[in-house]
């Protein structure tokens, strides 16, 4: 039934071609360059083989930056799901079904913000003296709460962003999961006097076991991508509290000191362990 | 039987206050944008005020705004038309014609999810430079080419698959070559999911920030990028130009959310069957 024909070499190549160009050049470019000593005010550099992998690993900026990713990636991506869980749950055992396609509209809203939006959002509603969501506090205490210069409190705040923009989302694509499941094992369980909570976590939620995972998966690459929020609305700051990597990736080959090479040893381990953790991660899903 | 309804009830009000959650920040920054500078700097915040337009004719007015704009909608458009042209036929390809590579494509292209921007800008900032191209709109729709052709071919993939092939055997024995096939047949079909495809690629790169922060510095800055310089003025904050500023940039996304919302429930509906 397959003929031989042209169309799939004509289809693919130019699509791949530039998408490897495009996606190839910059990484080989980018591993060349981590081994020279480029600054941006400095056209030219000479090779120091691996001195920038060498001076990060007693860098404390950069030892920091992996802890405070490392804790954005476990915050953000928990905290998705267990909401994400909790609401979809809701969504499809509370409320009738036009209700649902209702709720489910405006549980979109949030992430299809551009995040520069939604971390100015936030950022007003937390300000010290004209927030609104500091008002509450304000009005009952009388003191300004500013939980975005307080070291103790800002990576939460910045995450709950996150958490509002993706765990909303991923309770819509939780409640279409538990739509596609067949009723018969649910009516099975309520005829045993199952009670609800029981019916969730034992039948349901071991059901949609590989999807889970697969979206626990997709927020994980995409809490990589935290840079706009934090950026917006801490800097970093205070001082390096929630400095992520990619944030002092960007700090270095850009604001303070213009070291691209320095910078970009940085973006380099960072795409090895990236890659190393998801295909593994991928391999073990499929 | 009144513990449930009880559970019900809190169910709902739970549900309520997640609703209410994600619609009201936006709400009440467009009612900002709306506000004189003494209504938004107030001890209690204000429901009820004399609306203004002043904030959107500043921001409207102003040359950077009005130049972000137009970048945005250029480099945005642009690299959106260069990833369907490519990327929906490659899709088709990948679909309908599996051989040997199928399965590598399928994860190089989402492997290049996995790179951190922040990999990627640093070393194109320096290639830019190189050639003369830095801070020019075509060197972002370049750079952007690679996630929307990426984005693209990954969410068309499922798409095309969910094609009937009793269809597109029928049109064979009907004597069409496979292009006719694909542009008659598959394309129209597909067509729902595929716009959604697209308009996710779209707001994807519309919402895009730190590639385009890295990449440009004056003549090729984007939308989000003027609006977070507003966010980062000093001390007399002009709250209500800020407010608008925000509201003008999150529009264009939200007028996709049917269509999204729509490939969404295409998405799942195929498991149900």
């Amino acid at each position: 039934m397959k003929q031989k024909n042209s169309l799939p070499a004509v289809f693919l190549t130019p699509a791949i071609g530039i998408l490897a160009v495009l996606a190839l050049v910059p990484t080989a470019y980018a591993i060349y360059i981590s081994f020279q000593n480029r600054e941006l005010s400095r056209p030219d550099g000479s090779f120091v083989g691996f001195a920038n992998y060498a001076d990060l690993f007693s860098d404390r900026r950069f030892i920091n930056a992996i802890g405070v990713s490392l804790t954005w990636e476990a915050v953000t991506v928990g905290m998705t799901l267990l909401i994400a869980v909790g609401l979809g749950i809701l969504l499809f055992e509370c409320v009738s079904p036009r209700m649902r396609n209702l709720l489910a509209l405006l549980f979109l809203v949030p992430v299809i913000l551009p995040r520069v939006s939604a971390a100015f959002v936030w950022k007003f509603a937390f300000h010290p003296l004209y927030g609104i969501a500091t008002y509450p506090y304000k009005a009952i205490t009388g003191e300004p709460l500013d939980l975005l210069s307080n070291p103790a409190t800002a990576l939460a705040t910045v995450a709950l962003v996150d958490v509002w923009q993706w765990g909303l989302f991923f309770a819509v694509i939780v409640l279409k999961l538990l739509e596609t499941l067949p009723p018969q094992p649910f009516e099975a369980a309520r005829l045993d006097h199952a009670r609800t909570f029981e019916i969730y976590a034992f039948i349901a939620l071991p059901m949609l076991k590989a999807p889970l995972i697969s979206l626990a998966f997709v927020k994980m690459i995409e809490s990589l991508r935290a840079f706009d929020l934090i950026y917006v609305m801490t800097r970093g700051g205070p001082g390096i509290a929630t400095e992520t990597l990619d944030m002092y990736a960007f700090s270095q080959g850009f604001i303070e000191s213009g070291r691209i090479s320095y910078a970009s040893s940085m973006a380099v381990l960072m795409m090895i362990a990236t890659t190393i953790a998801f295909t593994f991660i991928w391999k073990r899903v499929q | 039987m009144t513990a449930r309804t009880l559970g019900r009830v809190i169910g709902r009000l739970i549900l309520g206050l997640a609703a209410f959650s994600a619609v009201f920040p936006m709400f009440w920054t467009t009612l900002n944008a709306f506000k004189n500078r003494v209504d938004i700097v107030t001890p209690t915040p204000l429901f009820i005020f004399e609306p203004t337009l002043d904030n959107f004719a500043y921001v409207l007015g102003r040359e950077s705004v009005f130049a972000g704009l137009v970048n945005s909608l250029l480099i945005s458009g642009t690299s959106v038309l260069i990833g369907a042209i490519l990327g929906l036929p490659a899709a088709y390809a990948i679909a309908r014609y599996p051989n040997r590579w199928s399965r590598d494509i399928q994860f190089f292209v989402l492997s290049l999810r996995f790179l951190p921007p922040v990999a990627i800008a640093i070393p194109l900032m320096v290639i830019w430079l190189d050639f003369g191209l830095y801070d020019t709109r075509l060197s972002m729709i370049v750079t952007y080419s690679l996630l929307t052709l990426a984005t693209i071919i990954w969410l068309s993939v499922p798409a095309f698959a969910r094609v009937p092939k009793e269809v597109e055997e029928a049109a064979r024995v009907d004597g069409y070559g496979p292009y006719a096939v694909f542009f008659r047949v598959a394309l129209p079909i597909a067509l729902r999911s595929l716009i959604g495809a697209v308009a996710f690629a779209f707001v994807l790169v519309w919402n895009e920030f730190l590639i385009a922060l890295m990449l440009t510095t004056s003549d090729a800055k984007t939308l989000p990028i003027v609006a977070s310089e507003l966010t980062q003025l000093g001390r007399d904050v002009p709250w209500g130009i800020l407010n608008a500023s925000v509201v003008l940039l999150s529009i264009p996304p939200l007028l996709f959310i049917g269509v999204l919302s729509g490939m969404l429930n295409s998405a799942f509906k195929r498991k149900t069957q």
